[in-house]
């Protein structure tokens, strides 16, 4: 376990270091969010309730959902595919110690502190429209949450794992990883709440991955499903990472045997 | 028993060509044809421990491939390597503690953070214990000189120092095998000496089996009584250098320097094949036997002879002269 948590420490440390790129990323989170609030704002000014949904429960459901897909997200493709390809790779193969566990200890120390930060900044974005912002003090559903935003930033390591090992056969993930983030910001519920969409669309949400990490946990401290449904959603979570993690393995595999360790 | 035994190992790589230009790019994009590259081709050697081999070969003569291939990095494409009595692909965690690679081009240092941080990394993954771990780094930091460099980050430091800062890395886990891939390439002649006075002092110390592979004759030369030479995927020698010498160059250099008022050609000519020549100065080649025989002459001849010095061909010029075979 100490070798995890020294490679955490490292990279933690190592995050620090550029201190002017962490503070940049800011701004434009809250120029985004503050951007999403006046839509809305404007959207709701001529009606009161649009699919279900009143302003502030809208506001909350992006504000919260923003922070939860703060918690939840994570860079691994573009690092990996660059190990991949550049051969830096190698270094880890040679070491006592699997790579996967190496690059998920070192991507939970390089994102920790951004994660905090960011975590802090959706926060401020709370206290400035705390006039729309439902609170929610249910320590349940709060427990609940908090439970499936955990297994949810296991699934985007695990997701994001797999998109990098791609590079083993194209070298590049650039794009793929763009489409993914893309179809995962869809299902996930983060460009608008999916449940305004036909039934359908949403039930099939519901057995992917995506939506755990924002939508559905933001339907939650809304208390728009319920606790029944919470769980149910977690067990579905524990399915994806059991499979994802098989199916990790296995292209790992097949990969490394495809592995040049160009560039030495 | 041999520490390394390497049996008809092969390696080819995948690749494809593109036409150049634009239109290339085009066509490549749609339709590649993949050819296959023969890296290494079936080849043989055992090391014993304790041995320091060098490894010699033009650019792209598969040296690399085969290292990588003993650390288990790439997959053979056919034939057995062991190390240690472990297959490398294995990749077993007791292979992986006794052994170690550093190549002059990659790094394993965290560039952003100081050297101290990657030591302390890597005794964490090695699971060295503490007392170990001061033991081993103290001894490093003392030989390499690096105890004023430790806490500045990496990416800071001069090739030369990074380069050290490597091989401490590499050596806190105190490895049986050593793998070096080009340590000193790069390095100016000091720190080439520095690096080369280290390693032969580790392998003789430590009783550490090293592989070395290098383009400078001079790291061969100080450091291997063995060597390895690989040809476009082949070994094409393997034994003693001595005898690589003696082998391809069965004849030896006459330096003769004159004083006075000097010496024409043709004076000298009569002697053997002439290399080099000033009126001072002459460099003649003769064969291995005659060296004595030929000094004896020059020396009762009536040419004024100040100084003969019988020489060892370059090395370069030995190999140089395998290669082109």
């Amino acid at each position: 376990m100490k070798k995890y948590l020294t490679i955490i420490k490292t990279y933690w440390q190592r995050g620090l270091t550029y201190r002017f790129t962490i503070l940049a990323y800011r701004a434009g989170e809250m120029a985004e969010a503050v951007v999403l609030v006046l839509m809305w704002t404007a959207i709701y000014s001529d009606q009161n309730v649009i699919k279900g949904f009143t302003l502030p429960e809208m506001i909350t459901y992006f504000l919260i959902g923003n922070l939860f897909s703060a918690a939840t997200r994570n860079f691994l493709p573009g690092l990996m595919s660059r190990d991949i390809k550049d051969g830096g790779l190698s270094m880890f193969l040679l070491r006592p110690m699997s790579y996967f566990n190496f690059i998920l200890s070192r991507e939970i120390g390089r994102i920790s502190f951004v994660t905090a930060l960011s975590l802090v900044t959706n926060g401020l974005i709370i206290l400035f429209f705390l006039n729309y912002f439902i609170f929610n003090f249910d320590i349940p559903y709060l427990l609940l949450i908090a439970i499936m935003i955990s297994l949810a930033f296991i699934i985007e390591l695990l997701i994001s794992y797999i998109v990098g090992l791609v590079a083993f056969w194209t070298d590049e993930v650039d794009g793929l990883h763009s489409t993914f983030d893309k179809l995962k910001k869809l299902f996930s519920g983060g460009y608008f709440p999916i449940s305004i969409l036909p039934a359908i669309f949403v039930n099939v949400s519901y057995a992917l991955p995506f939506a755990y990490s924002f939508f559905v946990p933001a339907q939650l401290y809304l208390k728009k499903i319920d606790l029944m449904a919470g769980a149910r959603g977690i067990f579905v979570q524990i399915v994806w990472i059991i499979a994802l993690y098989a199916i990790s393995n296995w292209i790992w595999k097949k990969g490394l045997r495809r592995y040049e360790g160009v560039g030495i | 028993m041999p520490i390394i035994e390497v049996k008809n190992l092969s390696k080819s790589y995948e690749y494809y060509r593109q036409e150049s230009g634009l239109m290339g790019a085009v066509k490549s994009f749609f339709a590649r044809e993949t050819l296959y590259a023969e890296a290494v081709k079936g080849i043989n050697f055992s090391i014993e421990e304790g041995e320091l081999v060098g490894f010699l070969g033009p650019n792209g003569a598969g040296k690399t491939t085969t290292l990588k291939m003993l650390s288990g990095i790439l997959y053979p494409t056919s034939g057995d390597a062991r190390v240690l009595g472990f297959k490398p692909t294995d990749r077993k965690k007791e292979y992986q503690r006794q052994f170690a690679l550093v190549m002059g081009q990659k790094n394993q240092l965290v560039a952003d953070l100081p050297a101290m941080e990657s030591f302390i990394l890597n005794k964490e993954i090695y699971e060295v214990s503490d007392n170990d771990f001061k033991k081993t780094l103290n001894e490093l930091v003392d030989v390499l000189d690096i105890g004023n460099i430790l806490d500045i980050q990496t990416r800071k430091l001069s090739l030369g120092q990074r380069m050290k800062c490597e091989l401490a890395a590499a050596l806190i886990h105190s490895p049986k095998v050593l793998f070096l891939d080009e340590p000193t390439i790069g390095l100016d002649v000091v720190a080439q000496k520095n690096i080369r006075d280290f390693l032969k002092r580790y392998n003789k110390e430590k009783k550490t089996t090293i592989i070395l592979t290098s383009h400078y004759m001079e790291d061969i030369k100080d450091l291997c009584r063995r060597v390895i030479i690989i040809n476009l995927g082949k070994v094409i020698y393997d034994g003693a250098i001595d005898e690589l010498i003696k082998k391809h160059a069965p004849y030896k250099l006459l330096k003769i320097t004159f004083d006075e008022n000097g010496i024409r050609r043709d004076q000298v000519e009569k002697y053997g094949e002439v290399l080099e020549f000033s009126s001072y100065r002459a460099v003649i080649k003769v064969a291995r036997g005659d060296a004595k025989k030929v000094a004896i002459a020059l020396l009762s001849s009536p040419l004024p002879v100040d100084d003969i010095l019988i020489d060892e061909v370059d090395i370069d010029d030995v190999i140089r002269k395998v290669f082109g075979k």
